[in-house]
């Protein structure tokens, strides 16, 4: 017998006579309240994790978005090549520098600049102000993950009010990743002092944008 | 790790005379505390969600025998190895094995408290692996080869002047005493291990049995970092950690987070499934699950099969007034706190760990705090009667325990022995209080005087302030 019978025997003994069957979802509700408009109770809780949210149309926030980006001594963007979005903002930004733009992979190749990664998020969750990222279709993570700033492409259709619903389209089949991201990087591991940038990025910047003109028809 | 519960008494001595430690304490437990109060009366729904998912944990124990399997099955569908360790020997090897067939030599490692407890890393140092701690305050204990201290913050004993001592030896860095420039030092030194790392190892805070996830929940970034840059990830996780449904799980991320740190969310959830997918730019090209029961499956069978319930969010660590004033090395093993007092001799046996369970007073605060309902105070003192019938109790504690029950049962005896008190205590102290007792009451007047007997008993004394004169 090896190792997993021999484990899968004795909780078979250990769970023996607790009920027939394995259980339905408890029956207790939990009505997690949605206060109104998802868009605007996202915005104050991206906020309460330490995010920082910029509006749309891209024009009016480049010049803002420059600015927090040179504050953090970024230097260099990158941006998911078949990422439109996300594209269309780094790009338009270069002039708001000094800006060069880079790829994920020479970041993780160990570039010593200092980056903005920015991406389009699949989902926003306005009950905890996260971003979702995940890897299916192939999308990259790396903006996310590896940059000094993440700056975030956020269609307000996108944004859903609770969890579930952004966990919904995964309960078949999830792809290997799926990110809640909410805030910066952060620890308190020194003295209980909270400090931004431990790991991941020092900064979170969501870029709420309407629908496109195609899906608002 | 080596178990070293039974020396509670002389640990916590040791620890009440530490300045440092008590200075960090006083600091971490109260603010851990009091966020987390804000957090739970700020959700309206946080009763329901705390009931709601004990019934999920209680609904899980009682079916592991089919969750298990089904978690096993739904990974393995999606390209994850799964491998099951009857013990930590069991665990240490197959890890080992793991490294070696994987051709691994560095390891970036994020906060596991079940690879603490079967000592993984010695496993690797025999695999010829180094392991990098990459949660800031386990990357500070391992430069200092201490045990961690707390289970969310391992660092609390530490002070800046401290880690920059370490950054300044081990990383040669210049000393600083900016914070945010220790954590940047850190971050430069451990982004390069992440980036160079053949393998990452996490724990995991649950698995879905439904899709064969395993979720991680951290704060710097560390455990999403670790399972998506390197070949190979390594997730070592204890059996009970299943839920049955994805769709649980926000029910679960709704009280972890707040009952830790008082946070609404973690920064990061990550939710990783089987290895890379055709097409995937990043992820592990093979992902290895070490599900470990050491022990749980034995507790599952018994009577405080519900302390399987915990989800290691420490906030009854942080209400405690004994860990609060001891802190987490005392314990003498990985678990600390209420949750450790019953964890410890369930795993380790309760002859290894006797002193534990009385080390608490009882007051229930855990209790209160518990995300998923467990009742801590009463297996404390199922625990205490356990060890007393398996004779790990001394006669004179027996005696002595059977004499205060005598007593206590009867009214007129405690009154009279109240009265002869009252009326020697008076005359020796002159109501000043006691100074020193002599052994074994010693104990109670070393750091403090005892109050002087009252004068009158309780009971008359209650009946004067309540206007009925006999």
């Amino acid at each position: 017998m090896n190792e997993r019978e021999s484990l899968f025997r004795r909780l078979s003994t250990a769970c023996a006579g607790r009920g027939a069957s394995a259980g339905e979802p408890p029956t207790v509700a939990t009505p997690i309240a949605t206060e109104g408009d998802p868009v605007a109770q996202f915005a104050q809780t991206f906020a309460a994790a330490g995010g920082f949210l910029l509006r749309g149309p891209v024009e009016a926030a480049l010049s803002d978005l420059g600015e927090m980006l040179r504050a953090e001594g970024v230097t260099a963007l990158f941006f998911p090549e078949d990422d439109a979005a996300a594209r269309e903002v780094a790009e338009a930004l270069v002039p708001f520098g000094p800006f060069i733009l880079t790829t994920g992979a020479e970041v993780r190749g160990g570039s010593a600049a200092v980056t903005a990664g920015f991406r389009t998020a699949e989902a926003a969750i306005a009950e905890t102000g996260s971003i979702v990222e995940t890897s299916a279709c192939g999308n990259t993570l790396l903006p996310g993950l590896i940059a000094d700033v993440h700056v975030s492409i956020v269609r307000t259709a996108v944004v859903v009010a609770r969890m579930e619903e952004a966990l919904a389209a995964f309960t078949a089949d999830p792809p290997r990743n799926i990110s809640f991201l909410s805030g910066p990087s952060k620890t308190g591991d020194i003295e209980q002092t909270l400090t931004v940038g431990a790991h991941g990025p020092k900064k979170a910047i969501a870029l709420l944008l309407p629908p496109k003109r195609a899906e608002q028809e | 790790m080596k178990v070293d519960a039974n020396a509670f008494g002389r640990n916590a001595r040791k620890a009440l005379l530490d300045k440092t430690l008590q200075e960090a304490l006083g600091r971490t437990t109260g603010r851990f505390q009091a966020n987390r109060d804000v957090a739970a009366a700020a959700f309206p729904d946080f009763e329901a969600t705390r009931e709601r998912a004990s019934r999920i944990k209680l609904d899980v124990l009682d079916h592991l025998e089919t969750y298990l399997p089904r978690f096993i099955e739904e990974a393995e569908k999606r390209g994850a190895i799964v491998h099951v360790a009857r013990d930590a020997a069991q665990a240490r090897e197959i890890a080992a094995r793991i490294a070696r067939d994987e051709g691994v030599t560095l390891a970036v490692k994020s906060k596991s408290m079940a690879a603490e407890e079967v000592s993984f890393n010695e496993a690797m140092q025999g695999a010829g692996v180094t392991v990098v701690e990459s949660d800031l305050g386990e990357f500070i204990i391992q430069l200092a080869g201490e045990a961690p201290s707390h289970i969310i913050a391992p660092a609390v004993h530490k002070t800046r002047e401290q880690i920059s001592i370490l950054f300044e030896r081990h990383l040669k860095e210049p000393r600083t005493d900016s914070i945010p420039e220790l954590v940047g030092m850190a971050r430069k030194h451990l982004r390069a291990k992440f980036l160079s790392a053949g393998m990452g190892v996490s724990g995991g805070n649950f698995l879905v049995a439904d899709t064969g996830s395993v979720v991680l929940v951290t704060n710097e970034g560390n455990g999403r970092m670790g399972t998506v840059l390197p070949r190979v990830h390594l997730a070592v996780v204890g059996i009970e950690k299943v839920i049955p449904r994805m769709a649980d799980l926000p029910t679960f991320l709704r009280l972890l987070p707040r009952s830790a740190s008082g946070q609404t969310i973690s920064s990061y959830v990550s939710i990783v499934t089987g290895t890379r997918r055709a097409g995937d730019p990043e992820g592990p090209e093979r992902m290895h699950i070490l599900l470990l029961d050491c022990g749980r499956s034995a507790i599952l069978e018994g009577k405080y099969r519900e302390i399987l319930k915990c989800v290691r969010c420490a906030a009854c660590l942080n209400a405690c007034p004994v860990y609060q004033s001891v802190g987490g090395h005392a314990y003498g093993w990985v678990y600390s706190g209420p949750i450790g007092a019953v964890l410890t001799p369930l795993m380790v046996g309760l002859p290894e760990a006797a002193a534990l369970p009385d080390a608490s007073t009882l007051c229930g605060a855990c209790a209160n705090v518990c995300p998923v309902k467990i009742p801590l105070p009463d297996f404390l003192l199922e625990l205490r009667s356990d060890a007393r019938e398996q004779g790990l109790k001394t006669p004179g504690e027996i005696a002595a325990m059977k004499g205060y029950a005598g007593v206590m049962s009867k009214a007129g005896l405690l009154e009279a022995i109240e009265r002869i008190g009252g009326v020697l205590g008076q005359f020796f102290t002159k109501g000043k209080g006691i100074s020193g007792l002599p052994y074994p009451f010693s104990g109670w007047t070393e750091r403090r005087d005892f109050p002087a007997p009252a004068a009158q008993p309780f009971r008359k004394r209650w009946k004067i302030r309540r206007g009925v004169t006999r």
